[in-house]
């Protein structure tokens, strides 16, 4: 099933923008290959101070995984339908899509100051500030995600609505929104259940 | 524009791929939960189905399995560098006393 956006008039075949939206992914990948291992090397170790498996709380995060995993599900709708050229459900799945990460983010701010109270801060050890740095960092992404999501329905306000030929294309926010989400399908796997 | 995406899946099918993803990630919860009954097998089960999500919503979502072989090789490239650092700071911390 292979159909290779095919763009002859580009030296690689590809057009290039998408092309440079995929080596940044592939630079991210490294970016938080290093925080996971930088995390990875630190933890199942002892350090003076509260766990973080004595604090977190796996039903809460679960429905926050899955609220980040649907919205995955939202962002290709709207994909697919500006591709149907259906500007009005664009607009309703790129809002369903900003609310539910807005609602991930909510969460993970709720999260880190029950984490907080309870005695598990950035500064209790360097596992905590680890594991701060890491979820802090796809937290932060997720947030620009957010404000991409909400720039792009801004745009489809207008008269001449969404392309996906424009600067500021669904597709490349698209691309980054599931880097976000398959990011967070690894952390949640690697922090909490493992 | 449309012609090049003619082959992306339909709405029905992207639906049936998140409905795939939520009976994973509720498998990998219950899984958590039944770690004593599971034993070792339940880190390298977790591992697999985070890895199964993972190739969904890569391949599925961010339509790379529709891409060309360049895009697919600047991915893979990023996570095989990924990887490789990963394995290699962990033989380090096994070999090695971290402090």
């Amino acid at each position: 099933m292979s159909n290779a956006h095919a763009y002859p008039h580009e030296p690689t075949g590809v057009e290039t923008r998408k092309l440079g939206m995929w080596v940044f992914l592939s630079t991210e990948i490294l970016f938080f290959g290093t925080l996971i291992t930088t995390f990875m090397i630190f933890k199942g170790r002892e350090f003076p101070g509260i766990k973080l498996t004595d604090v977190y709380d796996i039903p809460f995060t679960s429905i926050s995984s899955f609220i980040l995993l649907m919205s995955s599900l939202t962002m290709v709708l709207a994909h697919n339908a500006l591709e149907a050229k259906d500007q009005e459900k664009t607009r309703v799945w790129l809002l369903a899509t900003a609310m539910l990460g807005a609602v991930f983010l909510a969460g993970q701010i709720y999260e880190f100051t029950e984490f907080y109270h309870k005695g598990f801060k950035l500064d209790t050890n360097i596992f905590s500030s680890t594991f701060y740095v890491l979820t802090g960092f796809h937290g932060l992404h997720v947030f620009i995600g957010v404000v991409l999501l909400l720039a792009l329905w801004g745009i489809g306000q207008r008269q001449q609505g969404l392309t996906l030929e424009g600067g500021m294309n669904l597709e490349f926010v698209a691309l980054y929104w599931h880097f976000v989400d398959i990011v967070w399908i690894v952390l949640f796997t690697v922090v909490y259940l493992i | 524009m449309s012609e090049e995406h003619i082959n992306h899946p339909t709405p029905k099918r992207y639906v049936q791929i998140a409905i795939i993803l939520g009976v994973l990630t509720a498998i990998e919860i219950a899984l958590y939960y039944t770690e004593d009954l599971v034993g070792a097998f339940t880190a390298p089960l977790l591992i697999i189905l985070a890895v199964g999500k993972f190739v969904i919503v890569v391949g599925w979502f961010m339509h790379l399995r529709f891409e060309s072989k360049m895009v697919n090789r600047f991915f893979a490239g990023g996570m095989i560098l990924a990887l490789i650092l990963f394995a290699i700071v962990m033989i380090e911390r096994a070999s090695a006393n971290f402090s």
